[in-house]
């Protein structure tokens, strides 16, 4: 349960990163539509709210919140160094 | 937010974080790995074997004092786990008449102390503090009074504090740039990293702050209980409530088996316990007192049960905190994370780490943003020197300190006196060596030279270990010890990139910086921090 949570906040920070021009121009070579950008919002703020609830399942209400809190830093952060580090196609960066 | 106010947390948090940033940078280092404080207690003393029947051990700890100290005023036996190195346990001696009773001045004493190991033996182990040395280095210090470091290190922490709030202001982008690492950009590489350890584990950052400051509160601000109480006694006797005390008879009366009074407690609490305390052992008058375990629960205020000694009944149970002590004791527990199991340790260790990047992404930010302003930047004024320079001693020479204490831990022969200060005293010898080298040769050369040791020692230390002893990373893999096979791993790791990081700063050439200076400086004016 605590592996879904984080997977889903990982999705959650990878979505809303790749909802910022610099990093959708990186991947995919153009900026994000204003709908493209919007889904992609939506799509990461709903899997964070997401995230909470398997938390929760799986530790209860004292816990459940704690742990969540450290898997949203976790997830944000294998999002951030995924989108940075990782080459993208045709990128000049090293 | 006008412009001026912006400007002045600029400041506060230039200057806060600066004077500071050592004293934190130190103990974020401590602290983090202090999370692993049992584990390190474990992986220093490579004699003893895993703990895999706690009870084998209780029952050895009460025979073992049974003997030793058959008299004594008190015991104090913690419970082991698997995760600890066993039973280190101690026990206080009947006040001589006459002699002051002054509380726990027994508890550094060696020959009042002893380890009970796995088999309910006295536990052959080299001398050392094991990974308890880091978790009082974090609030303590070393080679001072401990009033003295708690007052700087609070005082540090309130500073942190400050730092944290006026950096959010200062650095107005973090969240818009939430994503943002430009690499290879010389400043703005350094801010952009700065930002990304501080933004991405900010929930830890604010928390491990203020409950670090809820841990030293009544030090800190002593007003409330100055005002409400009139004597230490009351406010210890409120606080941590115990079984009223009774008076020595005198008649002798035997011990009942401890192992009954802890399988009981542990039923009744419906969860571990941490602490056996055995008050006057061997008096009709014997009373046994079992804390639960931090493990276990939220708080660090855990629940106590005590029983007579003689005929095992429950006499007296800790009645429920009131609702202050519960949320500061909620508050430290979440400090410590002592409830968090292998994954939860990993989340904080890892939080740590961007705490630790953090401060000295900051620390060395100071000097990058201030090279490229200077007048003639191949004769930097005092100043910029002494903070170079400290930066180097500091942020270079603690972890080749630390590494050389793990060091002198494997090699330091078993026999020597005071073992277990030399290896503390080879931790500072090493930084200090380090710190005298950093202030006379040029920081481009000694940067990478102490990143280099300090990878070498860490890449070195599992090497040993495989090598010269019979628990190398694989064998204790093989018989599924992951906790000391993920202390030598994580040796390993660290180590490595200690090596990549001084490969990365001995091939730096600051070319690029003559270029970018003469197109940025007057804009880099302008903007104080982003």
């Amino acid at each position: 349960m605590n592996i879904v949570s984080l997977l889903l906040t990982t999705a959650a920070f990878g979505l809303l990163g790749l909802a910022t021009d610099a990093h959708h121009r990186r991947r995919f070579g153009h900026c994000p539509q204003a709908a493209q950008r919007r889904l992609l919002r939506n799509g990461g703020w709903l899997a964070l709210v997401g995230s909470v609830v398997p938390a929760i399942l799986s530790r209860g209400w004292i816990f459940g919140p704690i742990l969540w809190a450290g898997v949203v830093m976790a997830g944000a952060g294998i999002a951030f160094l995924a989108l940075n580090v990782i080459p993208a196609r045709g990128d000049t960066r090293s | 937010m006008s412009k001026g106010f912006r400007q002045s947390q600029a400041f506060l948090h230039t200057w806060s974080g600066l004077l500071l940033g050592w004293i934190l940078f130190l103990v974020f280092v401590a602290g983090t790995i202090a999370f692993w404080r049992e584990g390190l207690n474990r992986w220093m003393r490579p004699e003893i074997a895993r703990v895999e029947q706690p009870m084998r051990v209780l029952a050895g700890a009460q025979a073992y004092l049974a003997r030793k100290a058959p008299d004594a005023k008190s015991w104090i036996i913690p419970v082991a786990t698997k995760r600890s190195p066993g039973a280190q346990l101690f026990w206080v001696p009947q006040p001589k008449p006459g002699e002051e009773r002054g509380r726990g001045r027994s508890r550094g004493r060696r020959d009042t102390q002893a380890l009970i190991g796995a088999d309910g033996q006295v536990a052959q182990a080299r001398e050392t503090r094991g990974g308890e040395f880091f978790y009082r280095f974090h609030f303590d210090l070393h080679y001072m009074p401990v009033i003295w470091a708690r007052w700087l290190v609070g005082f540090a922490t309130m500073v942190m504090l400050v730092a944290i709030i006026s950096g959010i202001v200062t650095h107005k982008k973090i969240f818009k740039d939430f994503f943002t690492l430009r690499r290879a950009r010389g400043q703005r590489s350094w801010l952009d990293g700065h930002n990304a350890t501080a933004v991405l584990a900010l929930p830890f950052h604010l928390m491990i702050t203020y409950t670090g400051l809820v841990t030293l509160m009544t030090l800190l601000m002593p007003w409330a209980v100055v005002a409400n109480y009139t004597d230490q006694k009351t406010v210890f006797a409120a606080l941590f409530p115990t079984a009223a005390a009774i008076e020595r008879t005198g008649r002798p009366a035997p011990l009942i088996d401890l192992r009954r009074i802890a399988t009981d407690a542990q039923r009744r609490l419906g969860a571990p316990a941490s602490f056996i305390e055995v008050s006057d052992p061997g008096d009709a008058a014997a009373r046994v007192s079992v804390s639960q375990s931090a493990n276990s629960m939220l708080s660090s205020r855990t629940p106590q049960l005590t029983y007579d000694g003689v005929t095992g009944r429950l006499v007296w149970r800790s009645p429920p905190p009131g609702a202050a002590a519960e949320t500061a004791g909620a508050m430290v527990g979440l400090h410590a994370g002592r409830f968090a199991g292998n994954g939860g340790r990993w989340l904080y260790f890892l939080c740590g780490i961007a705490g630790t990047l953090m401060i000295a992404s900051g620390l060395v930010l100071w000097t990058v943003k201030r090279r490229e302003r200077l007048p003639d930047p191949t004769r930097p004024h005092v100043g910029f020197r002494v903070v170079e320079r400290l930066n180097v001693a500091v942020v270079g020479g603690f972890p080749l300190g630390i590494a050389c204490f793990f060091c002198a831990n494997r090699l330091l022969p078993v026999t020597l006196h005071a073992r277990a200060d030399w290896e503390v005293h080879m931790l500072f010898i090493a930084w200090a060596l380090a710190a005298a080298i950093a202030f006379v040769a040029r920081p481009a050369r000694v940067w990478p030279s102490l990143f280099a040791a300090t990878g070498v020692l860490l890449v070195a230390l599992p090497v040993y270990d495989v090598v010269a002893t019979d628990r190398g990373l694989f064998a204790m893999l093989a018989i599924g010890d992951l906790m000391i096979a993920g202390i030598d791993a994580t040796m390993a790791l660290f180590g490595i990139a200690f090596l990549l990081l001084a490969r990365r700063v001995a091939r730096h050439r600051p070319a690029a910086r003559r270029v970018r200076s003469a197109r940025t400086a007057p804009a880099a004016m302008l903007e104080p921090a982003e």
